[in-house]
């Protein structure tokens, strides 16, 4: 994951007005609690606009790759809430989601807004990264959701 | 203080980290940074569509 890559990335998200939130590795990575990820997961507000405001920051991105035209409302509102993106540069890929089953949607995961050089980037909270990582049924989720429990002492609900 | 010295290994893992000086999502892209120069990987291009995440997981793991 390039540091550069990355950044200029999110910068894209904050300026083609893209409303999303990072979950993930990533987001982790926000909070403190430090390990490696190949990719970026993020939540998206599921409206066709957005869906646009998405392709255009990766547009900007990626030198306009033409793949990028793959990436559908069609899709990411209906059969498919999620698609993968491997950008030309080859050193990782982007999750996109529109819904997590009934469970979680952009609209349900809190958020907190962090900066970095300059870039606003919205973040899933500890405790809203927490509720998507427990109930899972990967090893590396539960890791995650032990460590964000343990750092930010938080507690199940009900 | 750059050095740290131990009886045991059990003394080692019980330490406390030291405050790292570098911005917490620096220190997660120097170690992602890391971990890429350690073990690149070489991916397809283009979009993969999945129906659930369990999918995408999958596919993921599959590699």
């Amino acid at each position: 994951m390039d540091r550069d890559e990355i950044l200029r990335v999110l910068r894209a998200f904050e300026t083609s007005g893209l409303e999303y939130v990072l979950i993930g590795a990533t987001a982790m990575g926000f909070h403190g609690l430090v390990r490696a990820t190949e990719d970026l997961d993020l939540f998206i507000r599921a409206t066709p606009d957005n869906v646009e405001r998405l392709r255009a920051a990766l547009r900007e991105s990626y030198d306009d790759d033409p793949h990028i035209d793959e990436i559908s409302s069609a899709d990411l509102l209906g059969e498919y809430p999620a698609v993968r993106y491997y950008p030309p540069t080859g050193d990782l890929y982007f999750d996109v989601l529109t819904r997590l089953g009934e469970f979680a949607r952009f609209e349900t995961v809190d958020a907190e807004i962090k900066e970095i050089e300059g870039t606003r980037v919205r973040v899933a909270t500890p405790a809203a990264l927490y509720r998507l990582k427990k109930g899972t049924i990967r090893a590396k989720d539960h890791q995650d959701a032990a460590a964000l429990r343990e750092r930010f002492n938080l507690k199940d609900e009900g | 203080m750059p050095v740290q010295k131990f009886r045991s290994i059990e003394d080692m893992n019980n330490a406390p980290m030291p405050e790292s000086w570098r911005p917490d999502f620096e220190r997660f892209l120097r170690h992602c940074a890391r971990y890429w120069a350690i073990a690149p990987r070489v991916y397809p291009r283009g979009v993969f569509k999945f129906r659930t995440i369990e999918e995408a997981q999958n596919a993921r793991a599959r590699g």
